[in-house]
């Protein structure tokens, strides 16, 4: 994580209150999305040549994954790995992506 | 949380998904650091992966990563060092960032021995330190005499350069002393082992430095396989770039190592005898030693673990990741190191908390440099099939053939932003 979250914080993570920035907890979400983080960085902070999450909205994330996996962009590698999920479990990574720490 | 509910991301992971809520809700409870003790032993892709995210995923755990060495120097990477293009601080990673940022204990000693029994750990100097959880990720270790000759006082005159480090400076004062017009032979093992496309990359980069330095040498690869990972792309390449610079000999054409000499720099296959200018010998390996003695492997040398969770089916309590395990269609790499150390995490956090551990789910992405501004890659995404680790249908594979040069170019420049983001992402 980028900062350490404090105990209050993720309480309310945890809690009924809506958090702005989630924690990190072990679902099966994170478990599938951090998987992408080899690539591109803790968070989707990558540090070099390869893509930032970081930096792309909701929207523009759920559609670029889905574009790779239908063809539609011109890949290197993109097209390989966005086959092996479905449309919703792209839309749930591309959703704990951009709600991670900017 | 995400804006997803519990019931639809359960939803798309199926039964197996239960959300490990209590995880994070066991921080609220204490301070962070003083819940269960999670001890890692091992500091390479697979451990420092395991070390970060286990604090990420629940920040109450006392975590402690073990160490021999004081930093880790990565496979990854090292042919680019061997090729003159990186030099070794480039492959290095330190433990601090581990320590700063995510509140882990860092312990440098080499762990000897492991009791599952009463969940303890020694290090050389007869330190015990207890655990509640153990994730063990000690890579691997060579079958010294596998090749009769090759032992270890052998790879200080020929050296493997398959763990990084002083191999690998080695490797590379030996690249350059040799004389213009030399022989540099390659020696691969037979499958299992760490990082399948390495000694074909190396090859490659070797190729790569002495075609610019020494450019009538040779660089011949003699294999115990007659195949090997991404070999169409890699012969592609080599024509296109080393033109008659690299010759590989397939075990079917007597290809196979069966001796070697160090002494008298000799290196044999059962009809031919080579006295190179340069010998670098992979041996065949094992799981690394520690994961022997604690008898976490099986007839293989590698350790059977649960597909889902890394728990090793020899110890309770103790989880195998990396190199080291069985894991069904996964390859050793440092991505599927990296890969199941954040499932393995999950899986812990999740049953520490009472809770079922959610299926796996992990990549390989693996990028090998033919040359600088050459790259090709394999990819494959898995799940857990009849209780093996598979790749998901329709997905992954390697890089198409005929690519035109921007298209190995950008791959080239993945392999650099490859590196510099599992880098942060394991110690950073």
């Amino acid at each position: 994580m980028r900062g350490s979250p404090t105990t209050l914080s993720l309480c309310l993570a945890f809690g009924l209150v809506v958090a702005p920035v989630a924690a990190h907890a072990a679902d099966p979400i994170a478990v599938m999305a951090d998987a992408c983080s080899g690539c591109h960085g803790t968070d989707g902070h990558s540090v070099g040549a390869m893509p930032a999450f970081s930096n792309k909205k909701l929207d523009e994330l759920k559609t670029m994954l889905k574009e790779y996996k239908a063809g539609k962009r011109e890949p290197t590698v993109m097209d390989r790995i966005a086959k092996a999920y479905s449309d919703e479990q792209l839309d749930a990574i591309a959703t704990y992506f951009a709600s991670r720490k900017k | 949380m995400t804006n997803i509910s519990r019931r639809s991301f359960n939803g798309l992971l199926g039964a197996a998904g239960a959300v490990t809520l209590a995880g994070g809700l066991s921080a609220c409870a204490g301070t962070s650091g003083k819940g269960p003790r999670v001890v890692v032993v091992g500091g390479g892709f697979g451990g420092a992966t395991a070390a970060k995210y286990l604090k990420r995923y629940n920040p109450a755990l006392d975590v402690t990563l073990i160490d021999e060495d004081k930093s880790h120097y990565t496979c990854p990477f090292s042919n680019t060092v061997l090729a003159g293009m990186n030099d070794m601080a480039y492959i290095e990673r330190k433990f601090d960032a581990l320590q700063a940022k995510y509140g882990i204990k860092f312990v440098n000693a080499r762990v000897e021995g492991i009791d599952a029994a009463k969940k303890t750990v020694t290090t050389k100097d007869g330190t015990t330190i207890a655990y509640d959880k153990l994730i063990v990720s000690p890579g691997i270790d060579f079958k010294w005499n596998a090749i009769p000759g090759y032992d270890e006082a052998a790879s200080h005159v020929m050296p493997h350069a398959w763990k990084a480090g002083p191999q690998t400076v080695l490797l590379r004062k030996q690249l350059e002393a040799m004389p213009n017009g030399g022989t540099v032979v390659i020696s691969a093992p037979g499958n299992p082992f760490r990082c399948p496309p390495g000694p074909y990359e190396r090859a490659s980069l070797i190729a790569y430095y002495l075609k610019k330095n020494k450019p009538k040498s040779k660089v011949l690869i003699l294999d115990s396989k007659d195949a090997f990972a991404k070999d169409k792309l890699f012969k592609e390449g080599w024509e296109k770039i080393y033109d008659e610079m690299i010759e590989w000999v397939p075990a079917a054409k007597n290809g196979k190592v069966t001796k070697v000499d160090a002494k008298a720099g000799v290196v044999e296959t059962d009809f031919e005898k080579f006295k190179p200018d340069v010998a670098n010998i992979i041996p065949p390996q094992t799981a690394g030693v520690l994961a022997i003695k604690a008898g976490l492997t099986d007839q293989s040398g590698f350790c059977p673990v649960d597909a889902n969770t890394f728990e090793s089916t020899k110890a309770k309590d103790v989880y195998v990741i990396g190199d080291a395990a069985i894991a069904g269609a996964m390859p050793k790499s440092g991505y599927s190191a990296s890969s199941q150390a954040k499932v393995c995490a999950a899986a812990i956090v999740a049953q520490l908390a009472g809770e079922k551990p959610m299926a796996l789910s992990a990549i390989n992405t693996c990028y090998s440099l033919i040359a600088p501004d050459y790259g090709i890659s394999v990819a494959a995404v898995f799940n857990v099939q009849d209780g093996k680790i598979g790749t998901v249908k329709g997905s992954g594979g390697v890089s198409p053939m005929g690519a035109a040069y921007q298209f190995r170019k950008k791959e080239a420049d993945f392999a650099v932003g490859w590196y510099q983001s599992i880098a942060q992402d394991s110690w950073g």
